[in-house]
């Protein structure tokens, strides 16, 4: 985790919500550590009719003017990485690249 | 109100790759929905924008962006209106 680039802090959750791994500005943080698991369990729920059952959500990218939360599952784990944007995709606005 | 909300959506939905878009208030109620997006996501869609607002309430809303192998949807909350869009990825 700590090679990522511009990596500022991390969690490494169970799928309830446990606290695993941790550092950073993020080390212990079991806050934010709930709002995560509580976005992941919402958002296995957000549907319907535009994403089938079998295109499931892969990563949520939670997107502020100069950082951003990304969050993964893997292997019954949920991983959150806090990055700092890098300057030239600070767009007024958090805009998100697509 | 409606008119201005109608001009919108149509200028969402004519981007290129926008294959739906949501609109709804504060309370997850839909105010219109257009595409491959579902009414019933609205509510959904408000809890999840409310949550992400819960990470660092000081700061002004953050762009949700959840995102599968073919299609993404980025939800943001402007005053008590949260709109989606959802994307096919290209």
């Amino acid at each position: 985790m700590d090679k990522i680039p511009d990596q500022v802090g991390y969690l490494v959750l169970t799928e309830d919500g446990a606290v695993l791994e941790s550092g950073g500005e993020l080390e212990n943080d079991e806050r934010v550590a709930a709002i995560v698991t509580e976005l992941v369990t919402l958002s296995n729920r957000v549907d319907l009719v535009a994403f089938s059952s079998n295109d499931q959500f892969k990563k949520i990218s939670i997107t502020y003017d100069d950082h951003a939360f990304i969050i993964c599952i893997s292997n019954k784990k949920i991983y959150v990485v806090k990055r700092n944007l890098p300057k030239d995709l600070m767009i007024e606005g958090n805009t998100v690249s697509v | 109100m409606e008119k201005e909300l109608d001009k919108v959506i149509e200028e969402v939905m004519s981007t290129p790759n926008v294959t739906g878009c949501l609109f709804a208030d504060h309370q997850g109620l839909c105010l219109e929905a257009k595409g491959s997006a579902h009414v019933d996501s609205a509510g959904i869609i408000v809890a999840l924008s409310e949550q992400a607002c819960k990470i660092q309430p000081n700061l002004k809303p953050p762009t949700i962006n959840l995102e599968s192998d073919k299609n993404q949807c980025l939800i943001q909350r402007h005053g008590t209106i949260t709109g989606a869009i959802y994307k096919q990825k290209t």
